[in-house]
């Protein structure tokens, strides 16, 4: 009978070691993370509608119902990222995510002049590398240095009402993600 | 030999099925590590972000979410009223209070799996802070329930549990660490439908 109780009582020391390592490598192998979901709807530098535009299941659960939403997937190891949307909407956020998921950079429309969405993803390797001679298409845009190598970008538009779904709409449509 | 055997298969079974069991509970849970609570409503600011603790991280992996960034807002999530009943759909509600300073919110009531709740008809199932009417005092009363209702409504339909979602985006709440100190609006039940 004690051998059973000492049984139990190692079995709960294990419970425990299991607990720690499948809690730490769960975000490893999860097939149903966000990067994961994006890499079945769209390529590298493509930017893909991750909202329920017909009322279907989002592809990644970023933002609620008066939200439009696209995002792309970029590798830095292959140089810049860069981002354009032209047009007015009434808010914008872009959010920076690296591989795992997690939220390494964000800013909203209040953090350039007019508004406007023009901005370039880099490691400050190649920051440096810009700043020798910044390319003519750069001249207007935000830096922002990452210290990843691929993530994602995810920028989210308001749509105060059911009038603004065609300006929001093709906002999103026109984001150009472009490698440099 | 057969006992040695059999206690093995005992260490092995707690072990792998207790250690699954416990990760799968914490992180179905809504009461997890990181979580800050302002009266009925919880909020996990460091979810997503690179300080966040292993339960977020994985929590953040198995459901495959996109946080809002720090720059871009906060969400609140609320399961109870202020009774400490859980909220359901076939139940009326009133929300009411202050709200914390930012550029605007939303408010919208989702199902267990997250989808949002919606009237069925061409309203829209979440409302915002620029179409709300406000009291005289900057605070907001809006009613959640089926059946509608003057001033602010947020329409409902169906029954069974469900969770109110009130963001806040562009907000000071989500860039400081102030966030204990804000106050949120009451939820109060009003009725249910028999």
């Amino acid at each position: 009978m004690l051998r059973l109780f000492y049984a139990c009582l190692i079995g709960l020391v294990g419970a425990g070691i299991v607990h720690i390592a499948v809690l730490l490598l769960l975000p490893q192998f999860s097939e149903r993370d966000a990067w994961s979901s994006l890499a079945e709807a769209g390529d590298f530098y493509k930017a893909v509608r991750i909202d329920a535009a017909d009322g279907s299941p989002p592809i990644v659960k970023a933002a609620g119902p008066l939200f439009h939403a696209s995002a792309c997937r970029f590798d830095l190891t292959n140089g810049p990222v860069h981002l354009r949307a032209p047009g007015t909407v009434p808010f914008w956020s872009v959010s920076i995510y690296n591989r795992a998921g997690q939220n390494v950079y964000s800013f909203n429309d209040r953090a350039t002049d007019r508004g406007a969405l023009d901005f370039v993803v880099l490691t400050s390797d190649q920051m440096i590398e810009v700043r020798k001679a910044v390319p003519e298409s750069f001249q207007k845009a935000i830096f922002v240095q990452v210290p990843i190598g691929e993530g994602i970008v995810l920028v989210r538009s308001f749509v105060p009402d059911p009038t603004w779904e065609e300006a929001t709409s093709e906002f999103l449509a026109r984001l150009a993600c472009t490698e440099e | 030999m057969l006992k040695t055997a059999f206690l093995t298969f005992v260490v092995l079974c707690i072990s792998i099925v207790g250690g699954g069991a416990s990760v799968w509970y914490t992180l179905k849970a809504n009461e997890s590590v990181g979580a800050v609570t302002i009266g009925e409503w919880t909020a996990f600011p460091l979810m997503g972000t690179l300080d966040a603790d292993p339960y977020s991280r994985a929590r953040v992996a198995r459901e495959g979410l996109l946080t809002l960034g720090r720059a871009e807002g906060l969400s609140f999530s609320a399961q109870r009223d202020s009774d400490g009943g859980a909220l359901r759909r076939e139940c009326s509600y009133r929300i009411e209070g202050p709200v914390p300073s930012a550029r605007f919110w939303t408010l919208y009531a989702a199902d267990p799996a997250g989808a949002v709740i919606s009237a069925g008809t061409r309203r829209s199932g979440a409302l915002h802070s620029y179409q709300v009417l406000r009291l005289a005092d900057n605070s907001v009363s809006i009613a959640a329930g089926a059946h509608p209702a003057p001033g602010n409504w947020l329409a409902l339909s169906g029954t069974g549990p469900m969770t109110l979602v009130l963001t806040f985006f562009d907000t000071p709440i989500a860039s400081s660490t102030g966030a204990s100190d804000v106050v949120l609006p009451s939820i109060v039940k009003v009725g249910c439908d028999a």
